[in-house]
């Protein structure tokens, strides 16, 4: 009897042994990311990142060839001036990786490997410097050749979203809160700035300052030597980040109002607009239209008083902030039988491209 | 419905946990544990009634009427599950008594299983779930994001301890260790070789902790917290009713010495 249950035990030990090498994290799954250099459309989804031509939609590559489960894609990838295409995985496996936006090949020897967490947020790359955020907290700091510059810098809680910089300081939103501000040139960061809600967009670069929204259903105004002020208010998170456009800054908020502030006298240019549900993208500017993605599934164009130009159904959620490739409107759905849909500014469908199985 | 009915109020209930805890690093993991103490709690008087349905359907094994009866209609199932139901009326026995508990906790695990990975909000798309599921009365910009860390595991993850290179499921152990203990404790001392009831309950006490063991390895380390709390009260709970069988821990601890019968 002893013998037995010390079989039973050690099966049991073997047994989880075995099945800890076979199983692992369930399954990523999060909304598309979408970029564009004008030519090629970037998609990532799943295991596969995918470049569309911009005049066809037809399929130019797809990466990688054979998909690993512990390889996942989501966050928007970043184009280089020197023609790399960068994003990092969401996966088990944090591989953070440079393609060629050309053909799809990886560029890099190898791929940058030693962050602990998940590449959610896209990197920025400025003066040939690659700042990559990741949910392990830290920034890390990469040549373009992928190899680490320096050590990562701690700022705390999980980075989700891409830093933006004003040519002098790199700005970075974090779930924890806060502001951070970066002197790229001394490696030396400013005080955190207190947001009063996590933050999972990006900051708008503006008027000597940033704009920023966050979980604390605001958007704050703050300057590089860290003066800032609320400068107005909504009525739920505000998830994107705010558009800048000379004297008006447009934003959303989780309830799906659309906001015109107008940045002189910080007034609402209009009362209530509500057009259809949720908005968790950023809204893109483009000449006189508004472009809106809602997570009902709709493309909207407003005009400047906040009229509806025209609407369209790509179909499933919008979640992905629409992106302009030369005059097409791109938008990544999820869920929708469509993976990329291109609209003309009258919103003339140009064509949509969908994902082989 | 599933929604509505379990994952709603339980990530609300997590929540409401967590913040009043003071939402730092650990609580997370402490307010799983509450919530678990909670949930036992609450099902108090079920697994009550579980332990005195698997205890009189003990004592069925070794009652004489029903022991003739199994030889009697050997042949006729028919005839013998009309007789089985017969004798259980006639005791006032529900045969199904001792499984309900086990069926509730069913959707518990699944919707708790659910409520962690919504509440840790892992990828963008949680996040947004999340704010879906909120009551209004929850200050939730103040404590989202939920800090994950728990001694030294991320709740979020299944867990595992690197010795030499190699990821040791620690929790998994546990968890397969305390199911067992638990169902070799609950397991009653009998005599009889056809005794239905134990013979299932062996069964039990090999599948349950290999079951629960696996799903340690494979989801997040929150749903292995409430497996090993869970397994602990259970434990505390049957010896304090003082029918915890501390034999069967023992080699041939699980055999009575004179049979029982009526």
């Amino acid at each position: 009897m002893k013998t037995k249950k010390l079989t039973l035990f050690f099966l049991l030990i073997i047994g989880a042994l075995i099945l800890s090498a076979c199983t692992g994290q369930p399954l990523t799954n999060n909304y598309p990311g979408l970029a564009t250099d004008g030519e090629r459309a970037y998609i990532s989804t799943g295991s596969f990142i995918y470049a569309i031509d911009v005049e066809t939609g037809n399929q130019v590559w797809s990466y990688p060839e054979d998909p690993e489960t512990e390889l996942l894609y989501y966050a928007n990838p970043v184009l280089t001036e020197d023609g790399q295409l960068l994003i990092g995985s969401v996966g088990t496996n944090h591989a953070f990786i440079s393609l060629d936006p050309a053909t799809g090949q990886e560029k890099w020897p190898e791929p940058f490997s030693s962050a602990k967490g998940a590449w959610v947020a896209s990197p920025l790359v400025f003066n040939e410097t690659i700042y990559a955020p990741n949910t392990d907290g830290f920034l890390y700091i990469l040549d373009l050749n992928g190899n680490q510059m320096s050590p990562p810098i701690e700022l705390g809680g999980a980075l989700w979203s891409a830093p933006v910089t004003d040519g002098t300081y790199i700005y970075i939103n974090s779930l924890d809160h806060h502001l951070h501000i970066l002197n790229p040139t001394t490696g030396e960061s400013a005080d955190p700035i207190d947001l009063g809600g996590a933050a999972p967009g990006s900051p708008a670069i503006g008027n000597d300052g940033i704009y920023v929204g966050s979980f604390a259903s605001d958007v704050k105004f703050i300057t590089p030597n860290g003066n800032n002020e609320v400068i107005a208010s909504a009525s739920d998170w505000v998830w994107g980040t705010p558009a800048f456009d000379s004297e008006t800054l447009y934003f959303a908020d989780l309830s799906g109002n659309i906001f015109s502030l107008d940045l002189t006298n910080n007034r609402q240019n209009w009362d209530s607009l509500q057009p259809d549900g949720p908005v968790t993208a950023s809204l893109l500017v483009v000449g006189d239209q508004i472009y809106v993605a809602t997570e009902a599934g709709s493309l909207i164009a407003l005009d400047r008083d906040g009229k509806i130009v025209w609407e369209k159904t790509p179909g499933g959620k919008i979640y992905t902030t629409p992106v302009l490739a030369n005059d097409l409107i791109l938008v990544a759905p999820y869920q929708a039988e469509f993976a990329l849909a291109a609209y003309d500014a009258d919103g003339k469908q140009a064509w949509t491209f969908t994902l082989d199985n | 419905m599933w929604e509505l009915i379990i994952v709603q109020p339980l990530t609300n209930l997590l929540l409401w946990i967590y913040d009043t805890l003071g939402h730092g690093p650990h609580m997370f993991g402490l307010a799983i544990i509450l919530f678990t103490v909670l949930i036992k709690l609450l099902t108090w008087p079920l697994n009550a009634s579980q332990v005195k349905g698997a205890q009189a359907m003990q004592e069925l094994q070794n009652d004489k009427e029903w022991q003739d009866i199994q030889k009697k209609y050997a042949k006729d199932r028919e005839k013998l599950a009309q007789e089985q139901m017969r004798i259980y009326r006639e005791k006032g026995i529900n045969p199904f008594a001792s499984c309900l508990p086990t069926l509730i906790q069913f959707p518990i695990i699944i919707g708790l299983y659910q409520s962690i990975i919504r509440a840790l909000s892992a990828t963008p798309l949680d996040m947004l779930k999340l704010a879906r599921t909120v009551y209004p009365f929850q200050n939730v910009e103040n404590i989202i994001p939920l800090n994950s860390t728990f001694l030294w595991m991320d709740l979020g993850r299944p867990e595992s301890i690197q010795i030499l290179g190699f990821g040791l499921p620690t929790l998994a152990i546990i968890v397969a260790a305390t199911t067992w203990l638990q169902t070799k404790l609950t397991m009653p001392a009998t005599s009889n070789p056809n005794d239905q009831t134990a013979q299932m309950t062996r069964m039990m006490s090999i599948y349950m902790p290999l079951m629960l063991g696996w799903f340690s390895l494979t989801f997040a380390s929150g749903i292995s917290v409430y497996f090993i709390i869970s397994n602990i009260l259970g434990i505390v709970q049957y010896a304090a009713t003082g029918r915890a069988n501390w034999r069967n821990l023992l080699p041939g601890g699980n055999k009575q010495t004179s049979p029982a019968k009526k």
